[in-house]
């Protein structure tokens, strides 16, 4: 099967990462379950009221914005979920998407329709998604059978064997929630600190702090044999 | 129905929602960039000092041609990559410099066509002119700089597209200009060296297009209610 980067897809000005290409308003009507103009009458009042929520929040209507942001992250949801199919993964990129969409809410003219403004940052969010998961992937192999802790001193001391996976979970239970989030956005999720300072509210240096401490407690808890 | 890890983001998206400023539609923002750079250009070029015969050459239609066509590719590749940088706006409008791109090689390969017709193989022969490049890229630093700096108000939806697209738009201005200053009228010349160098810059800047544009980060000042 021909492949082709999420980016490149993307760039190329196609909209989809893995269906390509699939046109705006086809993906828009799937969503619902209604057709014909009826449906497209919904959808054109329900832009106008998105368009008008949005116009709204630009000029600093907290409570429209709200409002704006309840309506959308369903359809979020249900982008996401046609790339993908992990849960833990849709609710990590809608979270995105909703980030993406503050800082860029500026951007909305007012003038055009919302629903391809706010569909182009859900693809673009998606994609990026998808290429941060490839990237990870390249640089993680799966091991059905883990080598032979025997064989080598120094594999003994790099790797984490099953049982060590397990003790990994139940000593991240066992941290404090804030150190708990920052092993969580920082090494499971892999943000940045920036990212993970903007999910989570946090200041860049409290993330680092509650980083250290975290390693420095699953050191004690001897997690790591190295 | 919202899921309540969304509902919290979003309570605190809400509340960090003041008034924004939205940016000029892309034309206005280009022309504002192409005055400004414009500007720029010329400073420089009144430094390098213009070529002595340039008011004879004025009444060369063939000459205007070949300084009026970049000029009109820089105007267009940057407002497409103006556009690339609004999300939800049709994928055509980032091809819009093609066209005035096709007029500047056309308008070249014409004026060589005729060149060799007058006066035979003469006409064809390619010197090495390497001193375009660096002074492409000296006129167009600045330009470069301002379009950047402008389009990082943007969203980052494509940002090889808007860096190649950027750099297209102060590297043909930069070629416009040189034709001010440098006193080299053989097409086939210019058609390596003048048309090669912006080839070469744009096609180099696509490296730096994810580092240049990133999604920017959300600054929540409230922490996540545990």
């Amino acid at each position: 099967m021909a492949t082709c980067s999420p980016e490149a897809a993307l760039e190329a000005g196609y909209h989809h990462p893995r269906r390509l290409p699939v046109r705006l308003a086809r993906e828009e009507e799937g969503l619902g379950a209604e057709s014909g103009p009826k449906s497209a009458s919904a959808q054109d009042a329900r832009d106008q009221r998105w368009q008008s929520l949005m116009q709204a929040s630009q000029n600093g209507d907290r409570a429209a914005y709200e409002a704006l942001l309840t309506e959308i992250a369903p359809l979020l949801r249900a982008v996401t979920y046609r790339v993908w199919r992990s849960q833990q993964d849709v609710d990590d990129i809608v979270q995105d998407i909703l980030l993406s969409i503050h800082t860029v809410r500026h951007t909305y003219d007012p003038a055009r329709p919302f629903t391809p403004w706010l569909i182009t940052i859900a693809r673009r969010r998606i994609a990026d998604a998808a290429r941060r998961s490839s990237s990870i992937s390249r640089h993680e192999t799966l091991m059905d059978v883990l080598p032979d802790a025997a064989s080598s001193a120094d594999h003994q001391a790099e790797h984490v064997s099953r049982d060590g996976v397990e003790h990994l979970h139940q000593a991240l239970g066992q941290l404090g929630e804030g150190q708990r989030e920052a092993v969580e956005l920082l090494k499971v999720r892999g943000l940045s600190l920036k990212e993970a300072s903007a999910l989570s509210g946090k200041s860049v240096p409290a993330l680092k702090v509650n980083m250290h401490r975290a390693l420095k407690s699953l050191r004690e808890m001897k997690i790591f044999k190295s | 129905m919202t899921n309540p890890r969304d509902t919290d983001l979003i309570r605190r998206l809400a509340q960090d929602a003041g008034p924004v400023s939205r940016p000029p539609p892309p034309m206005v923002s280009a022309m504002i960039w192409f005055v400004l750079a414009v500007a720029s250009a010329l400073g420089v070029v009144l430094v390098m000092g213009l070529r002595p015969d340039f008011s004879e050459r004025l009444g060369d239609p063939l000459y205007l041609v070949e300084v009026a066509t970049p000029l009109m590719t820089s105007v267009l590749a940057a407002a497409a990559a103006f556009c690339a940088s609004c999300p939800g706006r049709p994928v055509w409008e980032r091809f819009a410099p093609i066209a005035p791109l096709a007029l500047w090689l056309a308008a070249l390969i014409r004026h060589a066509y005729l060149a060799y017709s007058a006066s035979g193989q003469q006409a064809l022969m390619l010197e090495i002119d390497a001193g375009c490049l660096p002074k492409i890229a000296l006129i167009g630093m600045l330009p470069a700089v301002l379009i950047v700096l402008m389009l990082r108000r943007g969203a980052p939806i494509a940002p090889i597209t808007t860096t190649v697209l950027s750099a297209l738009a102060a590297a043909s201005l930069a070629a416009s200009a040189l034709r001010l200053v440098h006193i080299q009228d053989a097409s086939i010349m210019i058609l390596v060296w003048h048309v090669g160098s912006v080839a070469l810059i744009a096609a180099s800047a696509s490296i730096f297009g994810r580092r240049l544009f990133r999604w920017p980060t959300a600054n929540l000042a409230i922490a996540d209610p545990r």
